[in-house]
């Protein structure tokens, strides 16, 4: 009987305000421990909780971005629980009321489009941090009272590559609708796998076993594909699987047991009596609506219909800010595809290679649109495109001004161009008879000879055309 | 020796104006009267150099306020800035502070000064004052009998005359309890009314803060200075800031009061049914109208507090545990001991008996069980309340079912605190202000109190009727005690 694993994923989110969740302390990551907290995070006696706003705003965005509903009343929980990192003894969250319930994210899985069902998706604090030294533990309550967002998907995954395929998904959505930085090294995306097989003939699950804060998305393919087989090699000796807590150990590439018997843990939720009801109005909702940028699956049927290749489409997307550049670029309708190209090459390799967005350049929208629509008419040469691109990076400045101090003009003469290519062909004989026998690339070639001869300022669609001419005289 | 702390507070306020006194000589007086009245217990911890230290600083300074320069003592459940809070516990033994609750940076910008912190039951658990690490308080109308609490520091300081203020605060009764028990006037105000903010949580949705007080005015004066919204508290009220006293010195006439029957049954003692009897027929003669009425679910308020503030308390005290602040054991070795014998060396017995309740009724099934429960019947009692006060102007009836008991009575007996908080409960319940107002005195000479419960946010409804009630009766208030 073939086993099928049935994977579910929880993932923490750490949202991006100013503050925190339920204090007025800043919300940083990176800060001198103990530096940015205060009296309530610390749970000091008499402290009560101020709920952040913003909080409920950017979870709004994550419930569009996740295609969840929103719950129009919604209220906090106290999970109660003894651990240092954990000021008040218990954590407020969210219990009976997530803020979004019954969303999606869709993947494609072979070619064929799968939704991933998102059970819920809620609010919460962070803890502080604990930090192991030797025989002591620090604690760095920076952390704590960081909003978080919990989301966590239906158990409907089926293998480690869907796995990975959803969070990837999961993690550009959430990028894309502003509600974090979603970097797992930096923790602001936790990740924990539950993992079980069941027969295939059956609808019953299986006993599971969860894998705790997983560091990497690949560790998260590696941690639910060694799980499965240790499962599936213990299920064939026929040993019971009980249910356990696990962690994955990069190193030694396996996953240990942490705790078993989860059910145990007792963490008697109630209603957290110091936040009164938060009601979520069609009036918020919508404008919290009006606010949410254009979606990645969006942008890429989009780009798709205007003819983006596939290449520059997935760099694209990769990298939001190129499509919020692109975006504003197009509203200029200039031709998209060399946007795209020159976006995805040359400019995507200047900041790859400093390490910075393109916000952070003095490359502006209209510049580069003119650009565009001078490298589209024709007037200049894609190769003086790009040498005055990287001009308009570094430092800024006008198109038609830097065109003339640097004296690019193409040449459209078609005497010229005539003479240029009479030269090519004397110089070329054979190439023009490998031509005239059927080889295109000779033609390729002859072409880059003519532009070579007049160094780049030849025009490029009238060279083309005076080439085409003179060889089939 | 001078008694300027017997005066009226428009008298000591006179004196202050026309600089015939200075707050010193108050301070300096109230630091007598804590010395003549040590044996009542009242203080935990006393704030003789800051107070002094302020007193001198005032005296420079304009008298802008009614309240200026004087001397007020403060429950010490409270969280007062480097001034030592313990809420009566080991746990918080030395603990400092380092911030001021949203009441006393108010009490402070009135400039009043701050004599000392008082005595209460432990995490504000017990209505006897005899579940604190420090030792009972004692009643000083006698000396052999309990203050009631958890405030009873503040209210026997307060009926011993050591200073004209304190703040209380009470959950299930705290503050009406003792006060009726000590012969003082005390106000629960409305739920939401004044700021949560600084107060050590023991039932979040029941607890506030609330004055304890010689007489009814300058109980709706101390009112006036600590109610507003507050933006660290988010449970407090957006209601406008208003003047309690206005309405006192009105006319009675035409007001129609509700006795539950509740408040009337065979539970109560006989003299105090008679003595509030009597304080019907009185206000009957000035035109107010009675009715005896039946409240659904009423009887259920104890039970159904007791689930429900205990839950809340459970999860409450949960951060003491010897990580951040407070006692820490020194008998540990791996983090559950830690926790284990912080909790079991730091917290006395009644709080123990509290959380394991507490958290018992959040267990597992038994929240459904219990809690969830609870929260409807609490909601359906609240409903039933609003339903008679939409009818009715106030609630009257006795704050308890005794006069104050003897030291040693009541300890860990559970019917006992059942029969002491059953009449107050009922307007934490539903977030009612209640007042309790002293009326008379028993056989014995100890003090009864009389209940007045209000609409929400009609803090100055009750204000008029105990003024009339007080003004009518005309009873001498001072005990007398070490002067």
């Amino acid at each position: 009987m073939a086993l099928i694993p049935t994977i579910g994923i929880e993932v923490h989110v750490e949202l991006k305000t100013k503050s925190k969740v339920f204090s007025p302390s800043l919300n940083a990551y990176g800060e001198i421990a103990n530096s940015k907290t205060n009296v309530s995070d610390l749970g000091y006696p008499g402290t009560l909780p101020t709920l952040n706003k913003k909080v409920i705003d950017l979870a709004i965005k994550a419930c569009f971005a996740t295609n969840c509903h929103i719950t129009p009343k919604i209220y906090f929980d106290r999970k109660n629980y003894f651990y240092p990192d954990l000021s008040k003894g218990y954590q407020i969250t969210q219990a009976a009321t997530p803020i979004g319930y019954d969303g999606y994210i869709e993947i494609e899985v072979n070619g064929k489009v799968k939704k991933i069902g998102i059970e819920r998706l809620h609010i919460e604090e962070d803890t502080s941090k604990s930090i192991h030294e030797g025989d002591s533990t620090l604690l760095d309550f920076n952390r704590a009272g960081v909003p978080l967002i919990e989301i966590v998907t239906k158990p409907v995954i089926e293998s480690a590559e869907e796995a990975v395929l959803y969070l990837e998904k999961l993690r550009e959505v959430l990028l894309y609708a502003g509600v974090s930085d979603v970097k797992i090294e930096e923790g602001s995306m936790r990740c924990d796998a539950n993992v079980s097989l069941r027969e295939s003939d059956s609808d019953v699950l299986g006993v599971k076993t969860e894998i705790k804060n997983i560091g990497s998305i690949s560790s998260v393919k590696a941690a639910i594909n060694y799980e499965i087989d240790h499962q599936k090699q213990m299920l064939e000796k026929g040993e019971k699987i009980t249910v356990q807590t696990k962690r994955y150990d990069e190193k030694r590439e396996m996953t240990i047991l942490m705790r078993t018997k989860e059910s145990n843990t007792d963490y008697r939720y109630f209603p957290e009596p110091d936040i009164p009801y938060i009601y979520i109005d069609e009036y918020w909702i919508n404008d919290i609506k009006e606010q949410m940028p254009i979606m990645p699956d969006k942008l890429r049927g989009k780009y798709k219909t205007l003819s983006i290749s596939d290449v520059a489409i997935n760099a694209l997307i990769a990298h939001k800010e190129l499509t919020f550049f692109l975006e504003k670029v197009m509203d200029k309708k200039v031709n998209p595809v060399i946007s795209a190209n020159l976006l995805t090459g040359d400019v995507l390799m200047f900041l790859n290679k400093h390490n910075i967005t393109i916000d952070e350049t003095k490359l502006a929208v209209d510049n580069f649109a003119s650009l565009v629509n001078l490298i589209d008419t024709g007037e200049i040469s894609s190769k003086m495109g790009r040498e005055l691109l990287s001009d308009l990076i570094t430092d800024g400045g006008n198109v038609e001004e830097l065109l003339k101090t640097k004296g690019m003009k193409l040449i459209s003469d078609e005497e010229t161009i005539k003479k240029l290519i009479e030269e090519v062909i004397s110089d070329n004989v054979e190439v023009v008879n490998d031509y005239k026998n059927g080889n295109e690339r000779a033609f390729k070639y002859l072409i880059g000879q003519a532009m070579k001869k007049s160094r780049g300022q030849a025009n490029p669609k009238i060279l083309n055309e005076s080439l085409l001419r003179e060889l089939n005289k | 020796m001078t008694k300027y702390l017997d005066l009226s507070l428009i008298e000591i306020n006179d004196l202050l104006k026309t600089k015939k006194i200075k707050p010193i000589d108050l301070v300096n007086e109230a630091f007598i009267r804590i010395e003549q009245n040590k044996d009542l217990n009242c203080f935990i911890t006393l704030n003789k150099e800051e107070a002094v230290k302020k007193a001198m600083e005032l005296e420079n300074e304009e008298v802008d306020n009614v309240l200026f320069s004087i001397p007020i003592v403060i429950k010490d459940n409270i969280v007062t800035k480097d001034l030592r809070t313990t809420c009566a516990s080991k746990m918080l033994d030395n603990f400092i502070p380092v911030y001021d609750a949203t009441v006393i940076e108010k009490i402070k910008n009135k400039n009043m000064i701050i004599i000392g912190k008082t005595n209460m039951d432990e995490f504000a658990m017990g209505s006897s004052n005899q579940t604190s690490y420090y030792g009972p308080v004692l009643n000083p109308w006698n000396k052999s009998k309990v203050s009631g609490g958890s405030s009873g520091g503040s209210a026997s300081a307060v009926s011993s005359r050591i200073v004209p203020f304190a703040l209380g605060s009470d959950t299930g009764g705290s503050i009406r309890q003792p006060a009726a028990f000590t012969g003082v006037v005390g106000l629960k105000p409305t739920y939401g009314r004044v700021s949560r903010y600084g107060l050590v949580a023991f039932a979040s949705s029941f607890d506030q803060i609330g004055p304890m007080t010689r007489n009814v005015f300058e109980n709706a004066l101390l009112l006036n200075a600590i109610v507003g919204h507050d933006e660290k508290d988010m449970t407090s009220s957006k209601k406008e800031v208003e003047d309690f006293t206005r309405l006192i010195g009105e006319d009675v006439h035409g007001m129609k009061i509700a006795i539950p029957n509740y408040y009337m049954s065979d539970t109560v003692n006989k003299e105090i049914k008679n003595r509030i009897l009597y304080v019907i027929d009185l206000l009957k003669s000035k035109g107010v109208t009675f009715e005896y009425i039946d409240i659904d679910y009423i009887k259920y308020s104890v039970p159904l507090y007791q689930i429900i503030a205990l839950a809340e308390a459970s999860s409450n005290l949960a951060r003491f545990d010897g990580v951040r602040y407070g006692y820490r054991t020194n008998n540990f070795n791996n983090l559950d001991e830690l926790y284990k014998n912080t909790r079991a060396e730091g917290f006395g017995d009644e709080v123990k008996r509290n959380i394991m309740i507490g958290s018992y009724v959040l267990s597992g099934t038994n929240i459904k069980t219990y809690y969830d429960k609870a929260l409807k019947m609490r909601k359906a009692i609240s409903d039933s309340l609003d339903e008679i006060l939409s009818k009715y102007d106030l609630i009257i009836g006795p704050t308890t079912t005794t006069t104050a008991y003897n030291l040693g009575e009541g300890q860990d007996d559970a019917v006992k605190s059942f029969l002491d908080d059953m009449l107050t409960i009922p307007a934490n319940m539903a977030g009612l202000p209640s007042m309790s107002l002293p009326i008379g005195f028993d056989n014995d000479g100890m003090p009864i109190g009389m209940q007045i419960i209000g609409k929400k946010f009609d803090e100055a409804l009750i204000y008029k009727l105990a003024a009339a009630v007080e003004k009518e009766l005309n009873l001498d208030l001072d005990n007398k005690g070490g002067k």
